[in-house]
């Protein structure tokens, strides 16, 4: 009976002893700051982030939250994380190798984390703000507007809408796949496809703040230091960075046998989703409906012509024109049927 | 058991996607002024279930609204006229609507006044001055149009959502409305929707508002047109509320 006494004694002082060398706070169980934690969603952004840092100019060339916040912004709360043990696992969020002699910091923002944001822009308020049509040698609307021949302008390539402010033509090959439908399975086996696109199929996306802060950084709300005004507070992701199309073989930058280019009409178009959306997260479908293609592409070789070849063999033909063969395969959709 | 049959009956109704029907609308934005067409580019317009008596309360609204024209709100917010003939001239309504060259900022007293206070500002970068000008401007002059003109459609529209709003382009110059729910009355295959502006539209020197009826059904697109109305006449299905635009004469903002 002392034995066992002493026994269940020992474990308790040593439980007691250990326990003291456990991490104290939350901040020590983990190696990365979470904007989700209750206490961090009660700060206001701007108590912790500066805008812009006093590093902006060397690492982003305008002024722009280009660092962590400082030691101040975390002490008034974590100043006992500061001390526990060696190399704090509460240091480790910022620092790459926190020692007293030298800390590092991880380059700002740490690409290899999850995204704790989403960012919300309403496309629908800034055509409204936007929206402009660059004029140029006399009307370029009558210049456009073009049905079987095509013809377009001598100079670069149009830019109606202002939309290419944010998104221009593709100079590097971004990552891209096919966006197959979801919840449906292939008629049939899927056929190989070699397809490849090129840079210029693609129109770039605004990435960081240098294209909002052009007319955002202060003045026009959302300003920079209203970060709440774009970004919310999201469950954690991996931003993939992969362009996925339905129409993977749909070029922005085709041209036809004269070298002209062939989609030179604006932008909204075929886009015709975009004016009215204020998030696009809340697209359920592709932003170009198919009968937006199908106000050109309604000749032979198109889409009649496939759904016959589909009608007559549907397990053995894929649609090819604009799918590739990861697409082509689905079952043909009620919108193309009802072209 | 018959509890039960009821309640898988429930089940599948709450599961089984209804087939909705839908439809698409395409509001034709070319319209004739005294025999002279006209292309409404890149303009909003709305689109509302039910027709000209369902929005009556709507368009009572609409036609007791006073919006301020583009020329005279910047007219009084004193707003140069260098600054007024740059909007102008390419049918802007805000300093965003297109590229301020260098040229521009040395003309317009007001991009240049912006321009001097971004050097300063952003000394350490002086392109950034040209490159953010609109920062530098006053707010009036800024989104001030905008945000009048966005509490003022916020004011007629009192609560009513639009079921949903498109803009026209610029090149086939039509606002194309898909994916709008159709459920026509028994007996019917359409049913009727109302399509407005709400905000007008500056032609030459008058303003004008439409709100027209447009029979929409699954089956078959929808083309709307927008009649201009000889004076004194009706447009059929249609209200137009044609105004004069007042005009910045240096006294201030007047009828002509």
């Amino acid at each position: 009976m002392r034995i066992r006494t002493a026994i269940v004694i020992t474990v308790f002082i040593a439980a007691a002893i250990a326990a003291n060398f456990l991490p104290r706070s939350a901040a020590q169980q983990r190696d990365r700051f979470s904007h989700a934690s209750a206490a961090h969603k009660k700060l206001d952004c701007s108590s912790c982030h500066k805008v812009p840092t006093s590093n902006w100019l060397p690492a982003r060339g305008f002024p722009d939250v280009a660092q962590f916040p400082g030691h101040v912004a975390c002490a008034s709360c974590h100043r006992q994380d500061f001390f526990v043990g060696n190399k704090p696992a509460f240091c480790a969020g910022c620092h790459t190798n926190a020692t007293p002699r030298s800390a590092p910091l991880f380059p700002f923002p740490v690409r290899s984390r999850s995204h704790e944001f989403a960012i919300v822009f309403p496309h629908s308020v800034h055509q409204d703000i936007i929206a402009g049509e660059q004029r140029r040698r006399g009307d370029v609307a009558v210049a456009h507007f073009v049905n079987a021949s095509f013809r377009t302008l001598p100079d670069d390539e149009p830019k109606f809408n202002n939309c290419a402010i944010c998104h221009a033509t593709a100079t590097a090959l971004p990552k891209f796949a096919a966006r197959p439908p979801v919840g449906q399975t292939p008629v049939g086996e899927a056929a190989g496809d070699n397809f490849a696109p090129t840079a210029r199929f693609f129109k770039t996306m605004p990435s960081g703040h240098a294209t909002c802060f052009e007319c955002h950084y202060q003045g026009l709300e959302p300003v920079a230091t209203n970060c709440a005004g774009c970004h919310r507070l999201t469950p954690p992701y991996f931003e993939s960075g992969v362009v996925k199309r339905y129409s993977l073989k749909f070029d922005h930058s085709a041209v036809n046998d004269k070298g002209d280019l062939v989609h030179t009409r604006d932008c909204m178009t075929c886009h015709v989703r975009i004016s009215g959306n204020g998030d696009l997260k809340t697209l359920k479908d592709a932003d170009v409906p198919i009968m937006a293609c199908m106000s050109c592409h309604n000749h032979a070789a198109d889409l009649k012509t496939e759904l016959d070849k589909r009608a007559e063999a549907p397990k053995a033909f894929q649609c090819n024109y604009c799918h590739t063969a990861a697409v082509g395969g689905f079952p043909v959709p009620p919108s193309h049927e009802k072209q | 058991m018959l509890l039960l049959r009821l309640t898988i009956l429930l089940f599948l109704l709450a599961v089984i996607p209804v087939d909705a029907q839908t439809g698409v609308l395409e509001v034709n934005g070319r319209i004739k002024v005294d025999g002279k067409q006209e292309r409404l580019k890149r303009k909003r317009f709305y689109l509302f279930r039910g027709g000209l008596a369902a929005n009556k309360a709507l368009i009572d609204r609409m036609r007791a609204a006073e919006f301020v024209s583009r020329d005279c709100f910047y007219c009084r917010m004193n707003a140069s006229p260098e600054f007024r003939a740059w909007l102008k001239a390419e049918d802007c309504e805000s300093p965003f609507c297109r590229e301020i060259t260098a040229e521009d900022a040395a003309k317009v007293p007001e991009f240049k006044a912006a321009l001097a206070k971004g050097q300063r500002q952003f000394a350490k970068k002086p392109t950034l001055a040209t490159g953010w000008l609109t920062t530098n401007l006053a707010p009036e002059l800024r989104d001030g149009f905008y945000l009048q003109r966005k509490k003022a459609i916020d004011g007629l529209l009192a609560g009513v959502k639009p079921l949903q709003t498109g803009m026209t382009d610029s090149v086939s110059i039509k606002a194309i409305f898909i994916d709008i729910p159709v459920a026509p009355p028994a007996g019917k295959t359409s049913e009727t929707f109302l399509v407005s502006n709400l905000a007008p539209f500056e032609i030459g020197s008058k303003s004008y508002v439409w709100a027209c009826e447009v029979e929409i059904s699954a089956d078959k697109r929808a083309v709307r047109s927008l009649p201009v109305p000889e004076p004194g006449k009706r447009a059929d299905k249609c209200e137009v509320f044609v105004r004069d635009i007042p005009a910045c004469d240096g006294q201030g903002c007047t009828v002509k």
